[in-house]
């Protein structure tokens, strides 16, 4: 019998002895499995619970719940969108950063609000201990120990778009079958997963845990006749902090007042004080030697699965761009540990000439190994086969999630979660719309990087793994980490269901503070004359002779919110608190109405949905047969993601539309 | 548009819950010398705008059946024609449909052709003079393209390194340096694009002809002039003053460069409500001109050499609208010199060539056909100075709709200096407008593109 483990209401933060079994799960039916206990997996379970939905969670260790397999930290530009998105729709990794977090920093703080880029160092344990203790004291949620070998299969329903239907899923070592609505597959680098270090390969998804999911791959490839690609990644050795001479190194600093990721937090876990810093060093010509020798004992570097182009082992680096320096960052693993994890120095060689590689370099010339670095090399489902609410458009009930669609990083995998639940559950939002026959939600690239990052995968597919940074979102100005909240938890509260009423009140007494301010801001009008005697150090040009409001006056890069309160203490002095956000949204809103309307057009064309069977042969529609084979192959669930197929042109998508509406009108006259 | 027959076709759109969509119109026949134009209108305000022009003050015509009707100047209820109106409710939900036609889209999905090439063949076969081929010619070839392309190419290369810097300069090995790269090249190619827009639209002028006017007063022998250069009778001439009393155009092949030629009433004060309507057009067609023939009777000269220059000068004053544009092209044609003796024409000869600031200056006869010759040759030169050589210097701007993407580039290219130290992302905000703009020409620029330049001249090591 499996072990069945359930953990009740505990004081918060409880240690693992407390988490006891409850009784036989096998006969139970649940709306939601979730298999995986990584970033997408706790994120995707917990979202199915928050909804409603009676949920499972399949996990080999429940020890390993909630490990940061790889870097310890999250964040960063691009991936900190992302963490403030998966917050704003009420996820953990927000949360669990502000309780884990020993050094935060705002990168890009020059560069302008929209790229901004919250970042933070974690403390291993206590990210594991956050994300455990949610987990395990949800409601609704069971979590058990176990390897899923394969899943139940049955007939599609006739009424819905699929070749399949999934019922559950069979456990391994002839263990039960357990029923259930939706499957969410969530397993990382475990789907034939092997490892690699020098010429040694062995199977798993991570060093020192059982390999798993044989049966599934099978499963996915063989029965459900899915597309299976194979990408690879890696992870450096960690090196033993007390063998490190940080004098050689250089000092980053945290910064001096932490920003918490979470809307709801005011303030993060560790004190400002309590911060811990990181060190930069840099990599010499003996490092490039060490990489050359290792290369016939490598067998990780000569594959040629795709790897990273921007999370690169120091092999390809080095073989890249030769002769050059390359940054090491040396970044403690945590505020009691003894490891440091140094960034940068992924490597698959040899565990001696690791040993060799590092030494090179005068900080660590005396360094000496804790674990060696390896490679991983995984299957992964080529996302172009889902729908863009992460459902495989051949398989009813089956959802996809985190890195086996392709993607890297904790918090493109937790990013994948909150539009999966939507047919997934027998009692949320979703089970209506679909009674209703509207299509299920997804967050467009309009209003999210989330948006932007399911779009891409099951629009273009992944040739590498894939990576948030911010040049991927055409709407930038708009898609701030600032705003994620006002974008996203309205909408998760009303459309989606998977946020609490708690955080839903909080964005909306936001969104009243700044609309509020913006229009106080308004009513004040001033001559330029006036102005300048209120706030004399702002250069107001001569030649303005017009009146200016409060909020043109934000568009004066040296004039901030509370200048303009001190100056107005009695009408603006309630909005103090919001005093950052009103700046950015003064200085934004002239861009942001700009992109309104390429926005709205986006939207229209995402709201024309093609049918899942559409024929593209058909001789009915005008199109090219190379536009037909495209669009055949990418099967597109709406107009908009057709568009931004390369080959597909305007003309092809008016044919389209054409077509689409034609059929569409007919089918209702029926 | 002297439309013989007009059509305005009027598609209302599917409004949507996303809210509000273009509504879009072209002429979607050729322009110029076509027997019937056929207006399109498409959007959600169509409806609106058919009843307008159509002068139906409530209903709108049955679904799909022509209806005969005045088009009218929405703002003056000025009728401009007659023509067949045709209402076709929701056709086509809001989608702006690709800007040029349904050939230049399909040539350019083949892959087989970019944009502005597909745009060259299809000015190929309309091209009705010898310039007009030869810069068809050059752009199908890709010339136009090829500058397009490059100026796209160097600002995808910007905007990447712009890119690079946001995205990885902070623990990655990417230099501050990478912007001062971009600090120059960006106003290089905005001066680039500038100077091209600055061709005076040759061009455009090249492939939709250039607009000539014979204009002055009454009975000096314009029409004699429209007729000799048509090769045809195509204008009526009497000796009566005020006989032509409407425009009459042709469109004419002068030296290999295309010609609207316009016949013009006389200009004089009158109390006949036709004439006088005829005379405010001519002045309207002045206007517009690019090169304006303005005709003198040399038999009304005064009899004193000296005082000739004055009197042309005002008589020009009085055909040329005033504030008139320096840019427009003007010959002064002294007629009927077969009427003066010899000695008093070299005696006018004399004065002009000592006054500079009057226009050029031909002595003709429309009767005797002397000095026709030198008028040709000297019209040509204006021509070609209009039209440039299509086989020198640079390809010319030829569509007003790449004018209107190269000026909303130009335009976004300044958002970067603006914010440049103050918000990166704004001043990357300027570049990807401009790109885009640059991409409605000669096709979208995409985020893996940029990505891909990222990655090929950078390290990136987190």
């Amino acid at each position: 019998m499996l072990p069945v483990r359930r953990l009740l209401a505990q004081p918060r933060f409880p240690s693992f002895s407390l988490a006891r079994s409850s009784s036989n799960s096998s006969h139970k039916r649940y709306d939601v499995i979730v298999v995986g206990g990584g970033h997408a997996g706790t994120e995707a379970a917990a979202a199915a619970t928050r909804i409603g939905a009676e949920t499972l969670l399949i996990t080999q260790k429940i020890q390993t719940i909630g490990a940061l397999s790889c870097n310890p930290s999250m964040g960063g530009i691009g991936k900190g969108h992302l963490v403030k998105e998966v917050d704003a729709l009420d996820g953990l990794m927000g949360r669990a950063g502000d309780y884990a977090g020993v050094h935060f920093s705002i990168l890009n703080r020059r560069k302008g609000p929209a790229v901004w880029g919250p970042r933070a160092q974690l403390d291993r344990s206590r990210y594991k201990e956050f994300i455990q203790s949610e987990l395990l004291n949800m409601p609704r949620l069971t979590v058990i120990e176990g390897s899923v070998e394969g899943l139940l299969v049955s007939a599609a329903d006739p009424e819905q778009p699929g070749k399949h239907r999934v019922t559950g899923v069979r456990m391994a070592d002839g263990g039960d079958k357990i029923l259930c609505s939706s499957v969410v597959l969530t397993t990382g680098t475990f789907l034939s997963g092997s490892l690699f270090m020098g010429r040694t390969t062995s199977p798993g998804g991570r060093m020192g845990e059982a390999p798993s999911c044989a049966g599934l791959s099978h499963s996915l490839k063989e029965v459900l006749g899915l597309k299976l690609g194979r990408l690879k990644t890696g992870t450096p050795p960690r090196i033993i902090r007390e063998t490190v001479n940080f004098s050689l190194t250089q000092l980053q600093l945290p910064d001096p007042q932490p920003t918490p990721f979470s809307f709801i937090n005011t303030h993060t876990h560790c004190k400002p004080e309590e911060q811990i810093p990181c060190h930069l060093t840099v990599t010499t010509p003996g490092v490039d030697r060490v990489v050359r020798e290792s290369l016939p004992v490598n067998s990780h570097v000569q594959q040629d699965t795709k790897g990273p182009r921007y999370c690169p082992s120091i092999e390809s680096r080095v073989l890249r761009f030769p002769g050059r320096q390359h940054q090491v960052w040396l970044e403690p693993e945590g505020l009691n540990s003894d490891l440091i994890y140094p960034q940068g120095l992924s490597m698959t060689m040899p565990p001696e000439l690791q040993l060799r590689l590092i030494r090179e370099i005068p900080a660590l010339s005396q360094a000496e190994i804790h674990t060696p670095g390896y490679g991983v090399q995984y299957d992964f489902v080529c996302p172009t086969q889902l729908f863009p609410w992460l459902q495989l458009k051949s398989v009813q009930g089956l959802f996809l999630a985190g890195q086996i669609n392709g993607t890297t990083g904790y918090e493109e995998a937790a990013a994948q979660v909150p539009v999966f639940p939507l047919r997934a559950c027998g009692r949320g939002v979703n089970a209506g719309r679909t009674a209703l026959s509207l299509p299920p939600l997804s967050l467009s690239r309009t209003e999210s990087y989330i948006g932007v990052l399911i779009d891409d995968l099951v629009v273009h597919g992944v040739t590498e793994p894939y990576r948030m940074f911010t040049s991927r979102a055409e709407f930038r100005t708009s898609l701030r980490p600032d705003n994620a909240d006002l974008r996203l938890t309205p909408k998760g509260r009303e459309e989606i269901g998977c946020v609490s009423q708690h955080r839903y009140q909080e964005a909306v007494r936001v969104q009243q503070g700044l609309t509020e301010a913006l229009s106080t801001l308004n009513s004040i009008s001033l001559s330029p004359p006036c102005w300048r005697e209120k706030l004399s150090d702002v250069g107001i040009s001569e030649n303005k002779s017009t009146l200016i409001s409060g909020e043109e006056m934000l568009l004066y890069t040296d004039v901030s919110f509370s200048m303009l309160a001190s100056t107005f203490p009695d009408l603006l002095s309630p909005y103090l608190e919001f005093a950052e956000r009103i700046k950015i949204e003064a200085v934004y809103r002239p861009h942001c109405e700009k992109q309104q309307r390429e926005m709205e057009r986006m939207r229209e064309e995402e709201s024309l949905s093609l049918p899942p069977d559409f024929d593209y042969f058909s001789q009915q529609v005008s199109l090219s047969n190379e536009v037909r084979e495209i669009l055949d192959r990418a099967r597109p669930s709406t107009l908009g993601a057709a568009m931004r197929l390369k080959g597909v042109t305007p003309a092809a998508t008016v044919h389209l539309l054409n077509y689409v509406t034609k059929t569409d009108r007919k089918t209702r006259g029926k | 548009v002297n439309w013989q027959s007009c059509c305005v076709r009027c598609d209302s759109s599917v409004s949507s819950a996303a809210g509000p969509v273009d509504t879009i119109y072209a002429l979607s026949s050729g322009q110029g010398r076509c027997g019937v134009a056929v207006v399109r209108v498409s959007g959600p305000a169509a409806g609106g705008a058919l009843r307008s022009v159509a002068g139906l003050s409530r209903a709108l015509p049955a679904p799909r059946t022509a209806l005969l009707r005045s088009i009218l100047n929405p703002q003056t209820n000025e009728v401009l024609d007659r023509g067949l109106v045709l209402w076709f409710p929701g056709s086509l939900p809001g989608l702006r449909p690709a800007e040029a036609g349904e050939f230049t889209q399909r040539a350019f999905h083949a892959g087989k052709l970019d944009l502005t090439e597909v745009e060259g063949l299809g000015d190929l076969i309309h091209a009705e003079t010898e310039a007009q081929r030869r810069q068809a010619l050059r752009q199908m070839a890709g010339d136009l393209g090829q500058l397009y392309n490059d100026w796209s190419q160097r600002l995808k290369r910007c905007l990447a390194h712009v890119e690079a810097f946001i995205d990885f300069s902070e623990g990655d090995l990417i230099e501050d340096g990478v912007l001062n790269q971009v600090d120059l090249d960006v106003p290089q190619l905005q001066m680039e694009i500038e100077n091209h827009l600055c061709d005076e639209r040759r061009g455009e002028r090249l492939r939709s002809g250039v607009q000539v006017v014979i204009a002055g007063s009454t009975n000096v022998g314009k029409s004699s002039l429209f007729n000799i250069l048509c090769q045809r009778p195509a204008a009526i001439v009497s000796p009566i003053a005020g006989t032509t009393r409407d425009i009459v155009e042709t469109s004419l092949d002068i030296g290999g460069f295309p010609v609207l030629l316009s016949d013009t009433a006389g200009l004089r004060d009158t109390g006949d409500c036709v004439e006088k309507e005829g005379v405010r057009r001519a002045r309207h067609m002045v206007e517009l001109a690019d090169v304006t023939l303005v005709l003198v009777d040399s038999t009304q000269l005064p009899q004193e050499p000296p005082m000739v220059s004055g009197f042309l000068r005002e008589y020009l004053m009085n055909v040329l609208p005033s504030g008139n544009n320096y840019k427009q092209q003007r010959l002064l044609i002294l007629n009927k010199i077969d009427l003066l003796p010899k000695e008093h024409i070299s005696a006018i000869q004399n004065v002009l060539t000592q006054t500079s600031d009057l226009a050029p200056v031909c002595i003709l006869s429309c009767h005797s056909r002397e000095g026709l010759e030198r008028f040709l040759t000297l019209l040509q030169d204006r021509l070609k100075t209009l039209c440039g050589d299509p086989l020198a210097g640079s390809p010319s701007l030829t569509q007003t709709r790449h004018r209107a993407h190269l000026q909303n580039c130009v335009e976004a290219l300044n958002q970067y200096y603006q914010y440049r130290n103050v918000d990166l992302a704004l001043a990357a905000e300027g570049l990807r407008l401009g790109l885009s703009s640059l991409g409605r020409i000669t096709g979208k620029v995409g985020a893996e593109e940029i990505l891909d330049v990222i990655f090929r001249d950078f390290c990136i090591g987190k």
